[in-house]
């Protein structure tokens, strides 16, 4: 029971993703809130970071989120609120699907985005440290 | 790029002290309590916010915001308007009106949607009800390793009308703030000194004056024309998702009849998905309530009268400063996207010999009162 429970959470399992091209190989979680959360503009080599998000309705976004900073999509919004409304900066762009998000990766080695697993292949290298 | 967001909070609150209003701000003319048994002036307002990116380096931000203003009216005013040029993804400087960075959630104070409480704190934030600034702001970023700093500094002046005060000048304001974040854990201190004018008074103090050097003794202790006034605060927050703490102390120092005033607050909650309830405790004290003003010892009967009103008005004045502790519970609901709804019960006791945080004191007000306050709002961001 408890491995099959496991397998099936492995399988929904979100991804954190670059281009395979991009020289970034492994960000531990917290490296990957602060870029998506603004909080650090850059790779940890010194590369500007470009995060990526999923639309706000997606239950991909919520998992991320709750994976990477154990946030609810509500804390993330009312993050970025503080952000936006001093004019300190703005959330990331939000592309369509994981479809959009690898032809972006792919046109941009500097980007940075989460997938679903199932849709993981060898244009983009996932980046969660184990 | 061009975008449009905005803000806001609809709010109403209830005191059970009717001899005296409940405001957050002095900026605010009247409140709950006295001029209304449930008002909704205190908590609400709404905003506008439009950002221009021209370039990745060069971009400007307009707020506009609406909320009771000294005289009563909602008209609203510009409270953020900045060009930004963003030397390096790290380091950005900001000529225009921008936020005054001096508490933990001065940045989005505004916002109720950005934190749990219905109200920040008002022993704290009291201590400096400003939120903006016009001159320069220069923002720097430094990470080392896991820690992250945005170090601030500021530079400007604010010229604001003050409810039952007139104008308020505050000149040669600099600022310096650090925000540390590491993890879950948010530290903030910040300094802040200015050069305060408040003229509404100079008729009182020239009175205090005539009465030679005894008069001018008081008048330049106590006459809050152009004196120095710092600000230093200190906060913390930690926050890894499930439960937050935080707790954050001010010290300001108005160098007149507004004294040296000082306060402190820890709150924590416990978020069930949807349902974050909160507790929160806060403390405000300040140095002389009273002073024992003009001896009236061998002048004439008509001008120690004279001098025995203007002790009366001095004590008055200086009985405004806030002493007073407040136990607060409430809850935040997020029942939809983009939005919550908070209810807040704040239990103060005003300590002896002061009005605490309450204004338009009426004659009927005991000094040292207790009173409760009622309060919901629903707060939106889009």
């Amino acid at each position: 029971m408890l491995g099959l429970s496991m397998s099936l959470s492995v399988g929904a399992a979100v991804v954190t993703v670059v281009s395979s091209k991009s020289p970034v190989l492994a960000l531990s979680k917290s490296q990957i809130a602060d870029i998506f959360l603004g909080r650090s503009y850059r790779y940890p080599d010194g590369a500007p970071a470009t995060p990526i998000d999923q639309p706000e309705a997606s239950s991909l976004r919520e998992q991320f989120y709750n994976t990477v900073a154990g946030e609810t999509l509500a804390l993330v919004k009312a993050h970025w609120s503080k952000i936006i409304f001093t004019g300190r900066g703005q959330p990331p762009k939000i592309v369509g699907s994981g479809a959009e998000l690898k032809k972006l990766l792919a046109a941009n080695p500097l980007a940075i985005g989460y997938i679903d697993s199932a849709d993981v292949d060898a244009s983009v290298r996932v980046v969660d440290s184990r | 790029m061009f975008s449009v967001a905005g803000f806001g909070t609809l709010g109403a609150v209830h005191s059970s002290e009717h001899d005296a209003d409940f405001t957050p701000s002095f900026f605010k003319p009247d409140g709950a309590g006295y001029t209304n048994d449930w008002s909704m002036a205190p908590d609400s307002l709404a905003a506008l916010q439009a950002t221009a990116v021209f370039t990745p380096r060069l971009s400007a931000v307009v707020q506009v915001l609406a909320q009771q203003n000294y005289n009563d009216t909602f008209w609203p005013h510009v409270e953020w308007a900045d060009v930004k040029y963003q030397f390096t993804p790290e380091f950005g400087i900001r000529a225009g009106r921008t936020v005054v960075p001096t508490f933990l959630v001065s940045e989005a104070r505004n916002v109720g949607y950005t934190y749990q409480w219905l109200r920040p704190p008002v022993e704290v934030y009291g201590l400096d009800p400003n939120t903006s600034n016009d001159g320069l702001d220069a923002s720097y970023r430094l990470q080392t390793g896991k820690v992250l700093q945005t170090l601030e500094l500021v530079f400007g002046s604010r010229n604001q009308e003050v409810a039952h005060a007139g104008q308020v000048k505050a000149e040669q304001r600099w600022i310096v703030s650090d925000t540390l974040e590491y993890g879950a854990l948010t530290l903030h201190v910040a300094f802040q000194k200015t050069t305060l004018a408040v003229p509404y008074l100079a008729g009182l103090f020239d009175a205090f004056r005539a009465f030679g050097t005894q008069g001018n003794a008081l008048a330049d202790e106590y006459d809050p024309q152009r004196k120095r006034a710092t600000i230093l605060s200190l906060g913390a927050l930690y926050d890894p998702g499930r439960w937050f703490v935080t707790a954050e102390g001010g010290r300001s120092n108005l160098d007149s009849v507004f004294g040296r005033n000082s306060g402190w607050f820890a709150s924590g909650g416990y978020r069930f998905t949807k349902f974050t309830p909160y507790l929160t405790y806060g403390v405000a004290s300040t140095n002389g309530l009273s002073d024992a003003g003009l001896g009236t010892a061998g002048l004439p009967p008509a001008v120690a009268a004279e001098a025995m009103a203007l002790n009366d008005t001095l004590d008055t004045l200086l009985s405004t400063k806030r002493v007073q502790n407040t136990v607060s519970a409430g809850i935040r609901w997020d029942f939809m996207k983009n939005a919550d709804f908070k209810l807040q019960v704040d239990h103060t006791r005003i300590d002896a010999g002061s009005t605490g945080a309450l204004l338009n004191i009426q004659p009927g007000f005991t000094l040292g009162a207790r009173y409760t306050l009622i309060g919901a709002a629903v707060d939106f961001v889009f």
